[in-house]
């Protein structure tokens, strides 16, 4: 189904280059144990390369491919293994929630709509007491996210505006969580909270009534006052 | 063969050509001599292109002057999982501009994992007089602003599939951009989209195009809005409800489900987003008649979704949460017979402890029920070799066998051992696999086995296995048809790598993240294989201050007659014989 590249086959002479001798390599004092393999036809094409590459001469033996036989843990040869856990540390665990990234490999695109399932639950419950209570109207939307972006700082975030009921507790907490990662002075005073509301005007946060804003702001902006 | 094939007649071979579809077929064609890679050239109207850095723009216009419809596919597939930084590359709007003078006849253009700016979809809305199919999968980078634009210029578009991309700031006023004189629609997936969407707008797009065959909402379309959608276009294929949850109100229930009586060649049903189960049984009219049922997103759960699901007989795929359980896999395997396709995802794939019973025993019955079961997508907490085992012989057809353990490195957990001989039983009874995932706890004899039987095998993802570097020979050098080979937190490293160099260049790409790959390898590797570009994604800075012999973060290594690209970020270093 792929768009032929029109690449040649692979030449196994090629191969010599990497011969680790020549480029510098240690060679494994301990590759050279023959293991016995039952090879299906094709296989033995295939294994010239990884002869040819350590420098061995295995003798015809059709019925054997030499392999790398190490003795206990292969890698551990390896003269960088200490510094890979002092320097070269492979970071995993910098996911929330103590995570390592892409796993379970669940779509990104998955997980927010995961997220919107767990608020799912709650709609299904206040529609429940609707029924029977009739205490509001209209179900709404069960999340209201939008796109927060500060001035002159590359990482956009998304917020979930029903977590918060008041302009003071929208801008406290924004501009603690974009400090704490700039380390950015906190008082709110040095900013001003801006959002674009659904005409797409962007206008000073604070103009109407928090419920009124709730509906109408499509992304906000914390820009930085002058001076 | 050569006189032969040179003495046939031109237009003849052209004919014939066209009966030909399947661009390895094409390409096979292509390579006969030369006339007949000229003529198959001039007639080609359809590629596919795996990897977007693989080949220029250029060079394909150049070969295929006539193409009517181009697939493209951006960043590696480990991007799904955020495993490639965001700004990695991908980006389409190259492609676009060059397409946009090279073919004005184009009809079609799919992306999979490509950066779509807006400005890339005014282009197509405006470069192509007959664009009639959209589809952007798992694609980024494009706002409703750029939909809009396709919407109000491409008056005979039939397709527009926006399946899992991710679209920014939308605002449901794009679908009225559609002129009223649009009506050639067949099908439309929004499923993707954040927010609402303008109701009228969607109303009328769906009752004035007679050919909608497949419609997928998104769940901000309320479920009361369902009924009337449905009375306009009875005859859909393939349906996603938005939301359904409303009040359980008696006259709502049964216009809906006379709503959905009346849509008779209803095949395909999703959605079902924040389900009120009250409202379930308005579906069971067409139950018997669906082919595919994709629960990926409804919370439906127990007896509710157990009885949704046995009512559809001829289910041929079933995407479900774990919320079905084992005792409903049980009912599924007793009531469709039919089934080739089974994606079961976690609904709480972080938490500690499991939130269902889901084990090995639901797939084990699944193999016993379905005889034709091909394909498998299988989240659970435990298996054991002796499931596996079973699996491989009740399911000889299977051509593609993803297992997620979603604990890394799980043994069977009865006897404790590794899962080796499980998925040996797996790639030595199922001869005709494609694509394999593994996980749990896996020793180097797991790949011994993959590469021994897996002799069709194209793509393999591997995650917190192996011991050393044998694993990874043993794939490189027996897996003839590998084409995608993705690797994470594996001690995979230099040697298998260097000494199968030459078996990358008959592979789309080689993924290896938190392996041991150093960066001398990777530089030598680059310098050797001027057909491979290698790139060392790294977060951390410059691999160059660091010991060569330190291992790399990520890496990346394709086969391409482009050269390197030149789009490359901050955190990304290619490897070819100028740069080191």
């Amino acid at each position: 189904m792929e768009l032929q590249l029109g690449l040649p086959l692979p030449t196994h002479n090629f191969i010599e280059n990497f011969d680790l001798n020549n480029d510098g390599f240690d060679p494994k004092d301990d590759m050279v144990g023959l293991k016995p393999w039952n090879c299906e036809d094709g296989y033995l094409g295939n294994k010239r390369s990884f002869e040819v590459a350590f420098g061995k001469n295995i003798k015809g033996g059709s019925q054997e491919l030499p392999l790398l036989s190490w003795s206990g843990q292969p890698n551990d040869e390896d003269d960088w293994k200490g510094e890979k856990k002092i320097s070269c540390s492979i970071n995993m665990n910098d996911e929330e929630e103590n995570q390592v990234v892409g796993w379970p490999p669940i779509k990104s695109w998955r997980k927010k709509m995961l997220h919107h399932q767990h608020q799912g639950v709650h709609v299904v419950n206040r529609n429940y007491r609707m029924v029977t209570g009739n205490q509001e109207n209209g179900a709404g939307s069960n999340t209201r996210y939008v796109k927060v972006k500060m001035e002159g700082v590359a990482i956009t975030r998304k917020i979930d505006l029903r977590h918060y009921n008041s302009y003071l507790t929208l801008t406290n907490s924004l501009i603690s969580k974009f400090a704490k990662c700039e380390n950015l002075e906190k008082d709110a005073a040095h900013f001003t909270l801006t959002y674009q509301n659904r005409d797409g005007d962007w206008l000073i946060a604070g103009d109407v009534p928090w419920q009124t804003f709730t509906e109408s702001v499509q992304r906000l902006e914390i820009v930085r006052n002058a001076g | 063969m050569l006189r032969k094939a040179s003495s046939f007649p031109e237009e003849m071979l052209e004919h014939v050509l066209s009966f030909i579809t399947s661009d390895k077929d094409r390409n096979a064609v292509s390579l006969v001599c030369k006339s007949w890679y000229e003529i198959e050239r001039w007639c080609r109207k359809r590629i596919f292109v795996g990897n977007c850095y693989a080949v220029r723009p250029e060079m394909v216009i150049r070969r295929f002057p006539e193409l009517r419809s181009v697939e493209l596919k951006g960043k590696p597939h480990f991007a799904d999982f955020d495993l490639v930084p965001d700004g990695w590359g991908g980006c389409v709007y190259p492609w676009i501009a060059a397409l946009a003078t090279a073919y004005p006849l184009l009809e079609e253009i799919k992306l999979k994992r490509m950066v779509v700016s807006d400005e890339s979809l005014e282009v197509i809305a405006k470069s192509f007089k007959n664009f009639k199919v959209l589809v952007l999968s798992s694609c980024e980078g494009f706002s409703t602003d750029g939909l809009a634009a396709v919407a109000a210029n491409c008056r005979n578009l039939r397709g527009l599939d926006l399946r899992e991309s991710e679209v920014d700031d939308p605002s449901g006023q794009w679908l009225s951009r559609f002129p009223d004189s649009f009506t050639s629609l067949a099908s439309l997936n929004i499923s993707c989209l954040g927010a609402e969407v303008s109701f009228s707008a969607l109303e009328r797009l769906v009752g004035r195009c007679p050919d909608l065959k497949t419609l997928r909402l998104n769940h901000a379309v309320p479920l009361d809005k369902l009924a009337n959608l449905l009375r306009g276009a009875p005859q859909l294929v393939e349906l996603g409800t938005g939301a359904y949850s409303a009040e359980l109100q008696p006259d709502v229930f049964s216009n809906l489900a006379g709503a959905f009586s009346g849509c008779k060649e209803l095949r395909s049903l999703s959605g079902f987003w924040n389900v009120f189960p009250g409202y379930l049984p308005a579906v069971y009219p067409v139950c018997s008649g669906l082919t595919s049922l994709n629960l990926r997103d409804a919370n439906i759960q127990g007896a509710d979704l157990i009885k949704l699901v046995s009512q559809c007989r001829s289910l041929q795929r079933l995407w479900v949460l774990d919320y079905i359980e084992d005792i409903g896999l049980e009912e599924l395997a007793a009531c469709c017979k039919d089934l080739t396709e089974l994606r079961v995802f976690p609904s709480d794939p972080y938490g500690a402890e499991p939130n269902v019973s889901l084990t090995e025993r639901g797939l084990v019955s699944v193999s016993e029920g379905c005889p034709k079961l091909q394909s498998v997508l299988y989240f659970c907490r435990q298996m054991t070799n002796a499931a596996l085992v079973t699996i491989a012989k009740n399911s000889p057809r299977m051509t593609c066998f993803r297992l997620c353990i979603i604990e890394p490195r799980a043994p069977d957990y009865q006897t404790l051992q590794p899962l080796d001989l499980g998925f040996g039983a797996i790639v030595e009874n199922c001869k005709d696999l494609r694509r394999l995932s593994l996980s749990g706890l896996l020793t180097d004899r797991v790949f011994e086995y993959i590469g021994t039987y897996a002799k069709k095998l194209e793509m393999l993802s591997v995650a917190f296995a192996g011991d050393s570097d044998l694993g990874l020979h043993h794939v490189l050098s027996g897996c003839e048809k590998l084409c995608k080979l993705e690797i994470r937190d594996c001690p995979f490293g230099d040697n298998a790598l260097l000494a199968n160099a030459a078996k990358l260049e008959t592979m789309r790409s080689l993924w290896m993240s938190s392996c041991s790959v150093s960066f001398r390898a990777c530089k030598l590797l680059g310098q050797k294989m001027p057909r491979l570009n290698v790139e060392v994604i790294d977060e951390r800075g410059p691999p160059d201050l660091r010991p060569e012999n330190c291992p790399v973060e990520k890496l990346y290594i394709y086969r391409t007659i482009a050269g390197p690209r030149f789009d490359m970020p901050g955190f990304v270093w290619t490897m070819n014989g100028d740069s080191v």
